[in-house]
């Protein structure tokens, strides 16, 4: 396996194929203390495994990987690496072939193609944070050892199993913090100032359709500029929205301008 | 200043009188420019024999456009360099050109009824299965596309004339012929050909990517993408899989701003990918290309490697007195896509109707009017055709993501029946309101996830 593993180049006629993983010639090997306990079968092999921990250090354990790889049963597979504590209860893929198998996404959650939740379950609910951990690595991993598709194990998950309110947790309540925290600081310190400068108090500005607008104007640009790159990414935007419409009208414009000048 | 009187084009040209009313308020020191504002129906300039046209290239738009000429009555010349030219080409024609140009189904050597995208972490998602069963994609082999439609030209009436275009004398006043210099092969291979000389009253450039006529006229340039494919012969039981589907791959490694493909043709896979931004990188873009699929074509033996230029928006200057471009000279081919042998087709036919019909079946001179009807037509039946594509090109195919929610998006029935509708029939159907809203509030909702694991990525990079 370990001879499959230094000639990754498929047996195909296929010039010019050079085996992706070169890439990155790392060896980086984690300890990987959580899930597989049986030390004794690793070694420090030169795999072009990325940086991550799980499937990285899956890929090194070469010898291991050879009992499971035949599709026996899923008992002999829990044997041969030690009985994680996890209830692992399906086997890794382990139909592809022994070459690019090695080289494959390896995840003991990894199931059939897609997460398998239960393994993600915490105090009787998915840990919906970890699930979202997980497909983060592997699409770090895929980006940096793109794989072949196979047919075999087709790859189904599909983000939109994760519910809505675990992206806002995570993702939108930071952030909203953030921004909500820079608004209030920004209309305490204009409200003072218009106070301090025209003695209009805070009430009244409101009640003032030129103040009004102010707030508005802040309140949005809070919104869409949060970094200093954010002005120029907008302008831009703009740009390209109406980009393609200015090529196909070229034609219809250029023919009296340019024509003239021609002439 | 007329530019800018002309400027109330936006997107769409409304009415031909709204045309007509721009021309008026254009300045009349341009004496050159006979810019008529009646249709040369009423022009005094009638000739004493039949419209001379010819038409440069003998792709899909020659063919279409010399047949349409010469079965409306006019004298048409269509120049061909090569006669059996195997064009590296995807090969993949909508329905509704079948139903259009009246195409025999032994011309089409696959039917594609289903196709797998596939993301940039390889999910997989099969589409197709909307379609309705006499629904396909027909994937065609373009000598034989091309041949047949230059044979039905010939069957009209229109002369090919088996030559390369070497360059055109613009004519010195109104009225007087377009002088045209070419290399006569005719049909003898090796040689360097016979130079003649043939006076026309118009020109269709359909000579393509690199169009000379285009040079011709000036007019201008476009950013294109390079088009890469391998074709490779694969065993049969793996054929078997690319029997009726094709596989798009969308990724970074695969294309910054394009996508890579495996396309099955007769008795082969298409495997390829293009490119605008990355030029240079396309050989290792083929590589990641060819490992994305390398389950699928493995032991698949290489049998020819081509590439192409493929514009991506049309000339800056389409039409110049008394020539047109269509096809891939004009640039008329879609984003996203890459789509570009029926529009060739279609713009061929639609110019050569203009033409017909702007000179009486042959029997009056054209003029720029004419032939800016065409531009017209084409731009109000097809621009929102266009745009949807751009749009969803600067959407989807930005980063990877966006790419990921792109797939995640197809793998909705109602995106597969939009698309395909519209990809079949080349019709922007708007659809139930209810369900584009849903799918706003959906694809918004994928590129935010996608988006957010990509922060995510980028955390652990770092």
């Amino acid at each position: 396996m370990s001879m499959a593993i230094f000639s990754s180049t498929p047996p195909t006629q296929l010039p010019t194929l050079s085996p992706p993983q070169t890439k990155k010639t790392q060896f980086f090997y984690k300890p990987y203390f959580s899930l597989r306990p049986t030390k004794k079968h690793q070694y420090l092999v030169p795999i072009f495994a990325s940086a991550d921990e799980g499937s990285g250090v899956a890929a090194v354990k070469v010898e291991d990987e050879k009992a499971s790889e035949n599709p026996v049963s899923a008992g002999e597979n829990l044997g041969s690496n030690g009985s994680p504590p996890l209830a692992a209860e399906a086997p890794e893929p382990a139909t592809a072939e022994l070459v690019e198998s090695a080289n494959k996404f390896q995840d003991p959650r990894w199931v059939g193609g897609t997460w398998d939740l239960k393994q993600f379950a915490k105090g009787g609910k998915t840990d919906w944070d970890a699930v979202i951990d997980a497909e983060v690595k592997r699409r770090k991993w895929m980006e940096d050892n793109p794989q072949s598709s196979s047919n075999e194990d087709p790859i189904a998950f599909d983000t939109a199993i994760i519910p809505w309110w675990a992206w806002i947790k995570r993702f939108h309540l930071p952030e909203a913090e953030l921004l909500n925290g820079r608004a209030a600081m920004i209309g305490f310190f204009m409200a003072y100032l218009v106070d301090s400068l025209t003695g209009v108090g805070l009430v009244d500005q409101m009640g003032n359709f030129f103040c009004k607008t102010l707030l508005f104007v802040a309140v949005v640009g809070v919104l869409l500029i949060r970094k200093n790159e954010d002005i120029e990414t907008i302008k831009k935007l703009l740009e390209e929205t109406t980009f393609y419409d200015k090529q196909w009208q070229a034609t219809w414009q250029d023919e009296t301008s340019s024509k003239s000048e021609k002439n | 200043m007329a530019s800018i009187a002309l400027k109330s084009f936006v997107g769409l040209r409304q009415t031909t009188s709204e045309n007509k009313s721009i021309v008026l308020s254009k300045p009349t020191t341009q004496t050159r420019r006979n810019f008529r504002i009646n249709a040369s129906k009423s022009s005094p300039r009638v000739t004493g024999r039949n419209l001379r046209v010819a038409v440069v290239g003998g792709g899909p738009a020659g063919g279409a456009a010399a047949e349409t000429l010469a079965k409306g009555g006019v004298e048409t010349f269509l120049f061909e360099r090569k006669l059996d030219n195997c064009k590296p080409c995807g090969g993949a024609i909508p329905l509704c050109m079948v139903g259009e140009f009246d195409l025999p189904l032994d011309i089409i050597d696959r039917r594609v009824t289903k196709m797998k995208m596939i993301s940039p972490s390889n999910v997989a998602v099969d589409i197709g299965r909307t379609l309705k069963p006499h629904e396909y994609i027909g994937m065609v082999r373009r000598e034989v596309l091309d041949a047949y439609l230059r044979d039905r030209a010939t069957t009209a009436g229109a002369t090919v004339i088996n030559g390369l275009f070497l360059k055109m004398d613009l004519p010195k006043s109104t009225g007087s012929p377009y002088v045209l210099h070419y290399s006569d092969y005719d049909s003898k291979t090796g040689g360097a050909g016979e130079k003649k000389t043939v006076e026309v009253d118009a020109v269709i450039g359909a000579d393509g990517a690199n169009s000379r006529v285009a040079k011709n006229i000036n007019a201008g340039e476009y950013e294109y993408a390079i088009a890469f494919q391998e074709r490779i012969k694969i065993s049969d039981d793996k054929m078997k899989y690319y029997e009726d589907l094709a596989e798009m791959y969308v990724g970074d490694d695969v294309s910054p701003d394009f996508y890579g493909w495996v396309f099955p043709k007769c008795d082969h896979v298409a495997v390829g990918t293009g490119t605008v931004t990355h030029k240079g990188d396309i050989k290792k873009l083929q590589t990641a290309t060819r490992l994305r699929a390398r389950d699928k074509i493995e032991g698949g033996k290489i049998i020819r490697v081509e590439a192409h230029p493929i514009p991506e928006h049309p000339r800056p200057r389409r039409v110049l007195d008394r020539v047109a471009l269509v096809g891939d000279a004009a640039g008329y081919v879609t984003k996203c896509s890459g789509e570009g042998i029926y529009f060739a087709a279609k713009s061929g036919r639609m110019c050569a109707e203009a033409i017909v019909e702007g000179s009486e079946n042959g029997k009056r001179m054209v003029d720029e009017s004419d032939l800016r009807k065409y531009l017209e037509k084409w731009d109000k039946t097809y621009w929102p055709t266009y745009k949807v594509l751009d749009v969803l090109q600067k959407v989807f195919y930005r980063s990877n993501p966006a790419r990921e929610a792109f797939v995640e998006m197809c793998a909705d029935e109602y995106v597969q029946k939009m698309t395909f509708d519209s990809y079949l029939y080349k019709k922007v159907v708007p659809g139930n309101p209810l369900d584009d809203l849903k799918l706003a509030v959906n694809t918004i909702g994928s590129l935010v996830r996608a988006n957010a694991l990509r922060r995510e990525m980028e955390k652990l990079s770092v």
